[in-house]
């Protein structure tokens, strides 16, 4: 119904938001897009209204420096969401509205052309080829050269593509305990696809976390076990999507459910647990808490993105670093911040690297295992890639 | 594309489940007559924001959630100020002051009014007719009572969120409010004890006089205004009284015995009612409620937008047709509410009812209350169907709202699951 081609869903936005206007007290990009969550569908209305052509559509858009904003500026926390007393989803109108962006060519390609998980290199993929990290011996459901394709296992370990490429010895730590478990895995190192979806690829996310099922499925396991609740959301939605009944499981779930027990203990001072966003019914915080010993109830527990979600970073760095700044700024001195998602232990690392603070900033496996995060070297390699031999490589493939 | 006929397919009623509808039918593909049926001249506007602007927060443009221009995309042909007098489903008509037009299929979405019930009328004042709050013109209404310099004192009958809504418009405008209600607590069927006292701790502190447990038994126009006698046989003076007794569906117009009707009219996933041509929604609907799995109303914004969008694709589909995709199908909705009076805010979803077989849980801490209602399982496990929250002050994007978000969620996925 118009030019724009998710135009459906921002009519049907559109019908169901009231305009009560408490969403836009929620958000500080909505604050500064002075905008409703159904005043941006509305705004993509009329950009089509009486447009003859999608470049006239590209204008009008182009034109209303308020609507970009909205629309690129959104990390998908859903805090506008959960303010919303209809709870219209955020996600699904931003999400099409970036892939209505991204048809229309409104967001640049050097914010995204390193971020196309599905293609052969990306960040990720690029940093562990540089830097000689692979998973081949545990990717076990898949021919290579180390062995042939077997099936049957109980689970499949999804590490996420943050925590396969920063922390191997973590990762390879965590997979171990499958075996001390009994339980038979294999890992899936591919990626979720949510920086496809944060680009406005989302069929291509879509495509990503199908051909991920179709491992699964080869694999012939009836777990999945994610480490970042964005994972799970998204594996979990291409298994419903795809009819699998496969249970998806929290690694801490899993953990619990055989018996773990930490190997450190917990860190001295407070612990301030960084609820991940995409953690949207909180399960997954109640469940990490349980596991480490730490009462959910009485801890110090902030919520919002870390400043990674959505992109923004690419459109706006400076609200990813005051995101970030936002979040750290509940732990007191001498604390240790505990994350859900690897992403938001990215982040919240770079920040400090960049703005130091007397704070411990860990992973909840950190916390878990013995194998730790070295940020100062994962920041070193990352910038040494491009000042280094592959740099015109990288270079050439990303531009 | 035609049925018995004819064509068209008839809103009755221009309200969020009507707009919805035709949103489902246009963008399901439907090119034909959309023929809307209005008992106002007023465009669809939001009852969510007349107490906003009876209280001054919200201009009366802004009561209006649709544009002209989006609601001329949707090809409507509206028959503004002509409330359908009869529904004949057997031979496809509809009756108005207009005249008679034929259907195809019929989306009723005429929505609910304020009942009065129990309101004892006005001794020497025959005439009265209590403030309710629904539509614009009721809104209008309070809105004058309001900014009359005469009005400083308001009796509001009735403890549920329309009430309390109205108790907030005359905190707003600087007019002294007292309410009363039959219950023991406010917040009538949406809140257990703790959760209302807290609550009506937060009422009492802004200056509002709560007589629970209490009905107006009597009253009568003085020269000093409204002389009102309680049941517990206190009196007292008022200038104005509101009253929001509950809602009733607009259902007079629908032939007697020609379509279910229970408390509403009963629909299936795809909102189709007893007739495979007349669908309903919002609040003259009764759909699957998720927790119990029973038909009842969710009277909510949300449930008549979902509901209606649900009728029009499905419309849209049998017309072309087909039948209705069973991912359009609409499974069930829970109740949920969110409201905040001056700074006092309150949150709930699911099911208040407390059983044998489930179990209350509070927690507090110094700026909020929350409890959950869980239920037990054959499993031997437990599911949350319902909780409560009241929070001592009302921020966007605060933790009590993220809590209320995060709980909704499981309540929702707990449904799904059993």
């Amino acid at each position: 119904m118009g030019l724009l081609e998710r135009s459906d869903a921002y009519w049907k936005f559109a019908g169901q938001c009231t305009q009560c206007g408490k969403c836009t007290k929620a958000c500080d990009s909505l604050i500064a897009a002075d905008m409703t969550l159904g005043e941006i569908a509305k705004a993509l209305l009329a950009a089509q209204r009486g447009a003859t052509t999608r470049d006239e559509v590209r204008r009008n858009i182009e034109d209303n420096p308020q609507l970009v904003q909205a629309v690129r500026g959104c990390f998908f926390c859903t805090t506008c969401k959960n303010t919303c007393f209809a709870h219209n989803d955020v996600c699904d109108l931003i999400y099409n509205a970036r892939v209505d962006f991204q048809d229309l060519g409104l967001i640049p390609r050097e914010t995204w052309s390193s971020v196309l998980v599905d293609e052969e290199w990306d960040i990720f993929t690029a940093y562990r080829a540089i830097h000689g990290i692979g998973y081949a011996d545990l990717t076990l459901h898949v021919e290579n050269d180390y062995h042939d394709a077997e099936t049957g296992f109980d689970a499949v370990f999804f590490p996420g593509c943050s925590l396969a490429a920063y922390g191997p010895e973590l990762t390879r730590e965590i997979f171990g305990v499958f075996e001390e478990f009994g339980v038979r895995a294999t890992m899936l190192d591919s990626c979720c696809g949510s920086s496809l979806r944060s680009a406005g690829f989302f069929e291509r996310a879509e495509a990503l976390c199908d051909r991920n099922v179709q491992e699964i499925i080869q694999s012939g396991a009836k777990q999945l076990v994610c480490v970042c609740p964005g994972c799970a959301n998204d594996m979990g939605r291409a298994l419903e999507r795809a009819g699998i009944t496969i249970e998806v499981v929290s690694l801490v779930e899993f953990l619990a459910s055989h018996g773990f027990e930490s190997r450190r203990p917990l860190p001295e001072g407070p612990v301030c647990i960084s609820k991940s966003c995409q953690d949207r019914d909180g399960t997954y915080l109640e469940q990490t808490c349980d596991l480490l010993g730490i009462d959910a109830q009485s801890a110090s527990i902030f919520h919002g993105c870390c400043g990674a979600g959505g992109a923004v970073n690419a459109f706006q760095p400076e609200r990813q670093a005051q995101q970030a700044d936002s979040k750290l700024s509940f732990a007191p001195d001498g604390s240790t911040v505990v994350t859900m998602c690897p992403t938001c232990t990215y982040t919240y690392a770079y920040r400090l690297m960049n703005n130091p603070r007397a704070i411990a900033n860990k992973h909840y496996a950190e916390l878990l295992f013995e194998s730790q995060l070295d940020w100062d070297l994962v920041f070193y390699q990352l910038g040494s890639m491009w000042s280094g031999e592959y740099g015109p490589w990288l270079a050439e493939v990303f531009a | 594309m035609q049925a018995n006929g004819q064509s068209e397919v008839a809103i009755i009623g221009y309200g969020t489940a009507g707009v919805n509808a035709a949103i489902g039918l246009r963008t399901a593909g439907y090119e034909g007559v959309i023929r809307v049926f209005s008992d106002t001249d007023i465009p669809p506007y939001s009852p969510i924001l007349t107490s906003y602007y009876a209280s001054g927060e919200k201009t009366y443009e802004e009561c209006f959630p649709w544009s002209a221009e989006e609601l001329a995309e949707l090809r409507l042909e509206v028959e503004a100020g002509a409330p359908v007098t009869e529904l004949d489903p057997e031979a496809h008509l509809i009756t108005t002051a207009k005249g008679t037009f034929p259907y195809a299929k019929c989306v009723i979405a005429t929505g609910s009014t304020p009942a009065c019930w129990g309101f004892p009328g006005v001794e020497g004042d025959e005439a009265f007719e209590p403030i309710v709050l629904r539509s614009m013109e009721n809104a209008e209404r309070l809105k004058a009572v309001l900014e009359d310099s005469t009005c400083k004192r308001m009796l509001v009958s009735g403890a549920s969120m329309v009430a309390l809504k109205t108790v907030e418009a005359c905190l707003n405008k600087g007019v002294k409010v007292t309410l009363v209600g039959m219950n023991p607590h406010v917040l009538d069927f949406n809140a257990l004890p703790p959760i209302a006292e807290r609550f009506e701790k937060g009422l009492r502190e802004k200056g509002v006089e709560l007589k629970l447990g209490q009905v107006i038994k009597s009253v009568k126009r003085t020269d000093e205004g409204l002389e009102v006698t309680f049941s517990t046989g206190d009196v007292d003076v008022f200038d104005q009284i509101s009253v929001s007794h509950g809602m009733k569906s607009n259902l007079d117009f629908v032939k007697p015995g020609s379509l279910e009707i229970d408390r509403a009219l009963v629909v299936d996933e795809f909102m189709r009612t007893s007739d495979p041509d007349v669908y309903a929604a919002g609040d003259v609907a009764q759909g699957t409620e998720l927790v119990s799995g029973q038909k009842a109303i969710v009277g909510i914004w949300k449930n008549a937008a979902l509901q209606g969008a649900c009728a029009g694709r499905a419309i849209a589909a049998e017309l072309a047709g087909g039948e209705p995709a069973p991912e359009c199908a609409l499974k069930g909705s829970i109740a949920t509410n969110t409201i905040a009076v001056n700074g006092t805010l309150f949150i709930s979803a699911g099911t208040m009812a407390v059983t044998p077989e489930r179990r209350t849980d509070l927690r507090e801490t110094d700026d909020m209350s929350v409890l959950c209602i869980y239920e037990a399982m054959p499993d031997g496990g437990e599911r949350l169907v319902g909780f409560n929250l009241c929070c001592d002050h009302d921020e966007s994007g605060s933790v009590a709202y993220d809590l209320g978000a995060m709980l909704t969620l499981r309540i929702e996925a707990a449904c799904k699951k059993a």
